[in-house]
């Protein structure tokens, strides 16, 4: 239970990530199978409706996703990447199972609460206020190991998915503290500051987890993976005036005018840090992209990278009030949404996970042609239902802007879309799957390379 | 190494703290009262708030009218999106439900609107069964409430005026 062997906590967070994904997977074809024949909602029984009403499963859908599958993803990743750069062990395994223990505590309690109803009612900060003071104490016991590790090193340079990594948890532990308002149980400021404090949180828990930590891992397997080093070490580290940004997820809104100019030339700086990433992610890619076709986990981070890169262009496009006037509040933000979390973020732990699994588990992957199964499903099945929503959000945005259209056909015309979306979501579904089974059989499979310790002692 | 740590964690929360009060501190000291159209809410009013909260209403409704749509963007007849939003609108409520999808209309001024927006027993049987009075709409039927849940959610839809 509380093994000491290495990598045993890096590989109990990739197993239950991998489980957290199953759970918000199967919510999304719920919700999109319901957008598509609402009606299928009303024959169900009584007493399980509240349960499965699209209100609540959406936030359900979305803090599993982010918590409970990606940063448990991230928090294998970073836990099995820091004794490797630092060339000494984890300052403390035991710690990080502490660690996966009550980080699962904490998603077992939002996949129970949220569809209860018990909601903060803040976008990605729905969850209740114990639930809140748990994740403030996951990430403080994430960055504890983080920290110390660096501290103790014994490889003298730094590597900048290090940096990252200590970047991301320093700044991320504070946001998460202000945008919850974890001193209140509450949750939640009252009038205009509410929204301002909502979306300074949603914008910075993309950029200082998400993006900062993420980096960091691409970053530590593009060398490994390509077998050349960095292009530069120098163009790495995110930018961190992009905690100013927030208020672009709100244009044209209540909030003071001046705000949001403000915001909107902190997002536009913001092409300096994504432009140094994706120069530096391709050049060093250079001379490589013949590999792509026989490597699954290069390809996956490959193109996570491109998506990433769509999402900054876009991100940054949305700041403009114009375009934002068009697709905001479209289905296009749902679109962008999954195209950050599941395209760029999702793929590049799929990435990690086929590294790294193998090599904590001592065996091998189990299927070659499983992985391109995965592979192809998922991208595909993922363009499909990005694409459908892209056109769908400008088609309703120019629909609403015209001011000639009742609401409930615009409304209708979206059928169609959210077809093209169900197919999409089933695609990337059955590609999961192939994931799922293929880490599965490895798990399972007998070793290869003999054990280090106990294998039994840590499994998850 | 030890400083460049140090530089690393002092610039990161000097450009965090910058950032918290450039973008919250100073809009939250703006002075800001009570708008012509905000008004505290009564118990069964905030009842129904709490119900709007737990049931999700605000992901597929916005509560805020942006300048360029107001008085134009069509709900049923032209313009009946309603008036701008104001951030005196907002000001007894917490958390606000500003929202950032319409899979359904706005409802920021939907108490307003002609014919129906203040007529509790449309907003009931609407709730209760949505596509019955608004053929083709993908909204959730809310049978599963109670009456007095349901008469809540109304009380406080028609605040939204």
């Amino acid at each position: 239970m509380w093994s000491d062997e290495p990598g045993s906590a890096s590989r109990r967070f990739f197993y239950s990530a991998i489980f957290w994904l199953l759970v918000p997977g199967l919510i999304g074809l719920f919700l999109a199978t319901f957008l598509y024949v609402p009606s299928f909602y009303d024959k169900l029984p009584l007493v399980v409706k509240p349960y499965l009403s699209f209100g609540r499963l959406r936030p359900t859908h979305v803090n599993i996703m982010i918590f409970g599958w990606l940063s448990q993803a991230y928090a294998g990743a970073i836990l099995f990447i820091l004794p490797r750069l630092t060339r000494t062990r984890l300052y403390s395994e035991r710690l990080a199972h502490v660690n996966w223990w009550l980080w699962n505590l904490m998603m077992v309690g939002a996949a129970v609460t949220l569809p209860l109803g018990l909601t903060q009612g803040r976008e990605y900060a729905e969850m209740i206020w114990p639930l809140d003071l748990l994740a403030v104490l996951n990430w403080s016991l994430l960055a504890v190991n983080i920290w110390v590790t660096v501290m103790r090193r014994r490889e003298p340079k730094i590597y900048v998915s290090l940096w990252n990594f200590m970047a991301a948890t320093i700044v991320f532990i504070p946001v998460y503290m202000v945008g919850n308002k974890i001193w209140d149980p509450s949750g939640a400021y009252t009038g205009m500051t509410d929204n301002i404090v909502n979306y300074f949180y949603v914008h910075n828990l993309f950029n200082s987890w998400f993006t900062t930590a993420g980096v960091g891992l691409a970053l530590y397997l593009l060398p490994k993976l390509t077998g050349k080093p960095l292009y530069s070490h120098r163009l790495a580290l995110w930018g961190l005036w992009s905690v100013w940004a927030g208020q672009h997820h709100q244009l044209y809104s209540a909030a003071p005018d001046w705000l949001e100019y403000l915001t909107v030339v902190f997002s536009i700086l913001a092409v300096v840090p994504t432009t140094a990433f994706i120069v530096n992610f391709f050049m060093t890619m250079r001379g490589c992209w013949n590999r792509v076709r026989e490597d699954v986990a290069l390809r996956f981070l490959a193109t996570g990278a491109i998506f990433w890169g769509l999402t900054c262009v876009q991100g940054v496009a949305q700041s403009f009030r114009t375009v934002s006037l068009l697709v905001h509040f479209t289905n296009w933000t749902v679109g962008h949404s999954h195209l950050a979390f599941v395209a760029d973020y999702t793929f590049w732990s799929f990435a990690l996970m086929y590294v790294m699994v193998p090599q904590l588990a001592h065996r091998p992957m189990h299927s070659r042609k499983l992985m391109e199964w995965h592979y192809w499903l998922i991208t595909l099945g993922m363009t499909l239902f990005m694409v459908a929503l892209w056109i769908a959000g400008v088609i309703q945005g120019i629909d609403w802007m015209s001011g000639r259209i009742p609401f409930l056909q615009t409304v209708q015309a979206m059928y169609p879309f959210f077809a093209a979306r169900l197919l999409g979501g089933l695609m990337a579904g059955a590609g999961v799957l192939c994931f799922v089974y293929n880490i599965w059989r490895t798990a399972r499979r007998p070793q290869t390379a003999p054990a280090m310790a106990s294998v039994g002692g840590g499994g998850g | 190494m030890r400083t460049s740590l140090f530089y690393l964690t002092s610039v990161s929360l000097a450009s965090l703290l910058l950032g918290i009060i450039v973008t919250i501190i100073i809009p939250a000291e703006e002075p800001i009262g009570p708008s012509a159209l905000a008004r505290p809410y009564t118990a069964q009013e905030a009842w129904g708030r709490d119900i709007y909260k737990r049931e999700g209403c605000h992901y597929c409704h916005t509560q805020q009218v942006r300048g360029p749509e107001a008085n134009k963007g069509m709900i049923h007849q032209p313009g009946d999106i309603g008036p701008e939003s104001a951030p005196g609108d907002y000001y007894y409520q917490s958390p606000v439900f500003w929202g950032t999808e319409r899979q359904g209309p706005d409802l920021t001024h939907v108490a307003s609107r002609q014919g129906i927006g203040n007529n509790k027993a449309w907003h009931i049987l609407h709730l209760k069964n949505p596509r019955a009075v608004s053929p083709g709409s993908l909204m959730p039927s809310y049978d599963y409430l109670s009456q007095n849940e349901l008469d809540a959610l109304a009380a406080y839809l028609l605040t939204l005026r």
